[in-house]
């Protein structure tokens, strides 16, 4: 049965489209790139050092930090580098990173713990393994696993988000189709992990196959198995919380507030691998797509490949390129395909070179107000982005736009609506900052203030304390004078009479 | 990434496509001037377009290839008689486009519905020529004669039906007694209806705006209709004379001068439609949809700014 949807989206059906899902096994790479936080958060710290020979899975980098996730050997070989590189994020910015040349052999680190028998275990101590194998939300996200987990017991549904993200990237699809029977098991362990009383997989009503293959191998009541439109931003957590359980979540508020949580299908196959397999987060599955390669397709491949490791296999035109991580809506341009990808790296577009359109002016036509799944007013929030009015935008709930980029797809005029959006928000967080800061600075200032009169009154006080003791003393010492030559008078005197007598 | 979707140089295409149908039933019965006013208004707007452009600095190719003051002169010279002298939507135009939307700051950035602005600009300064209407088809020859002034036609001209019918009620006849049949009028409103319904189907325009458009005229209609039927036009009557369906899938749909809320796009159909009867019925003009929109311009910050959606999860 489909399920019900939100306001606004948008139906894409997927541009680059494929005869079968398969999924490529792509070779071990010559050499891997980690980086030491994906998410420029909390460094782990690097435990072996250059030269170091490292097996797969083995532990590289970790932090005594809760909020920090452990890092581990993709292949086995040889640490030849711990430097800034760059990495596929927003910022741009290079990151520290291990980079491991590899000896081809991938042997695996030995003695891993299993819990074949999950059921017996306590849930705490799995959260721990699921730490201990450095799980992250592999949707896009990538929040720590273990984190959402612990917060997450008593909490009466699960949900698992078998959509893809966007229109194109068809990796939790091939993951669905050859993985059933683990994902299953994952799901299983999560229930366990957070005891709740179901589990809904939701997949997309397009892809019947991966729904099928996952119905084969479910026996277990508690988890059903649902679709959802293939609309986009149907997969994007409180959209898909409000189609399956018509629950809205209120702005600024999280889903375990309702006693639900949501976690991506593919970390809910690497749950699998930590639990039952002993195995670390070592791979993933990534879709290369876009016009400029003739054979999109999805491949299983280890963490820290480059880009140009899976896209030279999906037989790239000879054309100028234009490389995107993520989604054709919300993903990020990048340079080069000479990046490694991540535990975050859920497609690669590639796509040939075009010439942008300028945008015209917005004609005001409100076909951005039908699409936004916020339900939120794009148009005027691009006059107030546009002229820098954060308050006003703000107040028109610009916070809860989630740049899903629906509003810049349809607009007519073909306006970037939502790069004014992370502008003004950036803006407005700014300013939020130096009103913090000058907030400070007056503080400050006015205690400085105080403080000045009050060290000019207390000298005031001292100084009149000083004069009175001054006074007092001399007169004191007048009063002592007076007595002494009262005395001496009176000697004289006594001299004189004695002289007189 | 952009969706396959119209572009805004499509939009504006799609609407003037959508007019074929309205222009044709004008030119059957008004003659070859519909499409010499329609012509001159074009030349006119592109002319005051590109002067405008070249005295702000602004590249005059982008905007003029947007389509904009063409339809806007389209708009405007449809809603003049066919038979106004040449002049008449020179100026018109002109005024539309300089004073309408270039000193606003060009597309987008206008209060005003240019086309209506400049109508009633004309209906203030030349009243005459502005209800001087054609009475039967005028051959080409005989068009050119009147356009350009070069004779008289008067035995070939009438007022408009709503003129007509308020000039014998301010006369003190009844409705029993006035001619109300309008063929011209009926079909020319209907075939701005099936334009108006393409752009719909076509999701060009939202159906907020024409439907409470046309409840507006109807429901307000009906009720004077039943406090009075001997003075007061049957809500049909109302529908399918003067500019009813023009302004309520043409005029008031326009994007930049409407509002853009869904609910506010609702109250602003509505009451444009009851201010057009109410002017119709009780103001000092035949037809009322140029200044009911005008006025519903002004009050669209407002409307917008109460009519504010509840966000996701607010």
């Amino acid at each position: 049965m489909l399920s019900g949807t939100h306001k606004g989206g948008i139906f894409i059906p997927n541009p680059y489209p494929v005869k079968s899902i398969r999924l490529y096994q792509a070779a071990l790479p010559d050499k891997v790139v980690l980086p030491l936080n994906e998410r420029m958060t909390e460094k782990a710290i690097p435990c072996v050092s250059v030269g170091d020979r490292v097996l797969t899975g083995q532990l590289i980098a970790d932090n005594e930090d809760i909020n920090s996730v452990p890092i581990h050997a993709t292949i086995s070989g040889h640490v030849i580098s711990i430097d800034e590189q760059p990495i596929p994020h927003k910022s741009g910015l290079n990151t520290q990173c291990i980079t491991i040349e590899s000896d081809g052999k991938d042997e695996w680190v030995e003695g891993n713990i299993t819990n074949k028998d999950f059921l017996q275990s306590d849930p705490n101590s799995l959260i721990e393994l699921i730490h201990r194998a450095g799980i992250v939300g592999m949707g896009g996200a990538g929040f720590p696993t273990h984190l959402k987990l612990g917060l997450a017991q008593n909490c009466n549904t699960l949900i698992v988000n078998g959509t893809e993200c966007e229109p194109g990237i068809m990796c939790d699809d091939a993951l669905m189709q050859n993985y059933p029977r683990e994902i299953i098991r994952g799901v299983e362990i999560m229930l366990h992990i957070c005891g709740a009383e179901r589990a809904i997989i939701a997949v997309e009503n397009d892809k019947p196959e991966a729904f099928n293959s996952l119905l084969l191998y479910n026996y277990n009541d508690k988890i059903s198995i649902e679709y959802v439109p293939t609309k986009f931003t149907s997969g994007s957590e409180k959209m898909l919380i409000k189609g399956l359980l018509n629950i809205e979540i209120p702005s600024g508020g999280f889903a375990i507030d309702e006693g639900v949580i949501c976690q991506n299908i593919a970390t809910v196959k690497s749950i699998f691998d930590a639990v039952i397999e002993g195995k670390a987060l070592v791979s993933r599955i990534v879709t290369v797509t876009g016009d400029g390669v003739s054979m999109p397709s999805n491949y299983e491949v280890r963490l820290g490949s480059s880009f140009e490791h899976i896209v030279s296999k999906s037989k790239p035109n000879n054309g100028n390129h234009s490389i995107r991580m993520g989604g054709m809506m919300m993903g990020i341009d990048v340079e080069t395909t000479d990046l490694p990808i991540g535990k975050i790296s859920n497609c690669i577009f590639v796509n040939n070179k075009v010439q942008k359109e300028a945008p015209k002016e917005c004609i005001r036509c409100g076909t951005c107000n039908q699409v936004c799944p916020v339900e939120l007013l794009p148009q005027q929030l691009y006059w107030y982005s546009k002229s820098e009015n954060t308050d006003k935008a703000v107040e028109y709930n610009l916070l809860d736009c989630i740049e899903c980029a629906c509003c810049s797809y349809v607009c007519p005029s073909h306006i970037p609506l939502v790069n004014y959006y992370s502008f003004a928000k950036a803006l407005h967080f700014k300013k939020i900052e130096e009103q913090r800061k000058t907030d400070i600075a007056r503080e400050r200032f006015e205690y400085r203030e105080y403080r000045l009169e009050r060290n000019k009154i207390e000298r005031a006080e001292m100084m009149e304390a000083k004069k009175k003791a001054i006074k007092e003393k001399m007169a004191k010492e007048k009063s002592q004078k007076d007595k002494i030559s009262a005395a001496i008078e009176r000697v004289n005197k006594n001299k004189k009479n004695n002289i007189d007598a | 990434m952009h969706s396959n979707t119209l572009n805004t140089n499509q939009i504006m295409r799609q609407v003037i496509y959508s007019l074929v149908l309205g222009v044709g039933a004008s030119f059957y019965f008004f003659g070859w001037g519909v499409l010499m006013q329609i012509v001159l208004g074009v030349v006119t707007a592109l002319a005051a377009e590109s002067a405008f452009l070249r005295l702000r600095n602004m590249p005059i190719s982008p905007a003029i290839s947007d389509g904009s003051a063409v339809l806007t002169a389209i708009l405007l010279a449809v809603s003049i008689p066919s038979i106004a002298p040449w002049w008449v939507i020179v100026v018109g135009v002109s005024f539309a486009i300089i004073f309408g939307k270039q000193i606003y700051g060009g597309l987008g950035n206008n209060p005003f519905n240019p086309a209506m602005l400049g109508y009633a600009f004309l209906l203030i300064s030349y009243p005459l020529q502005m209800t001087t209407w054609a009475s039967d088809f005028l051959s080409f020859g005989v068009s050119i004669d009147t356009v350009f002034n070069l004779s008289s036609v008067d035995t070939l001209t009438g007022a408009t039906k709503l003129d007509e019918v308020k000039t014998q009620i301010s006369l003190g006849s009844k409705l029993i007694d006035i001619d109300l049949n309008s063929a011209s009028q009926t079909l020319i409103n209907i075939g701005f209806l099936v334009g108006g319904l393409y752009l719909l189907i076509r999701r060009i325009i939202f159906w907020q705006i024409p439907v409470a458009f046309i409840s507006g005229v109807f429901l307000t209609a009906t009720f004077l209709y039943l406090i009075d039927d001997k003075v007061y036009l049957s809500p049909h009557l109302h529908l399918m004379l003067g500019a009813t369906m023009l302004g309520a899938f043409f005029i008031a749909t326009d994007p930049v001068s409407s509002s853009t809320t869904p609910n506010g796009r609702l109250i602003y159909g509505f009451l444009i439609g009851l201010l057009v009867v109410i002017i119709r019925v009780f103001g000092g003009y035949p037809d009322g949809v140029a200044f009911a929109v005008l006025l519903m311009n002004i009050a669209v910050p407002l409307i917008d700014s109460y009519t504010k959606p509840r966000a996701f999860g607010k």
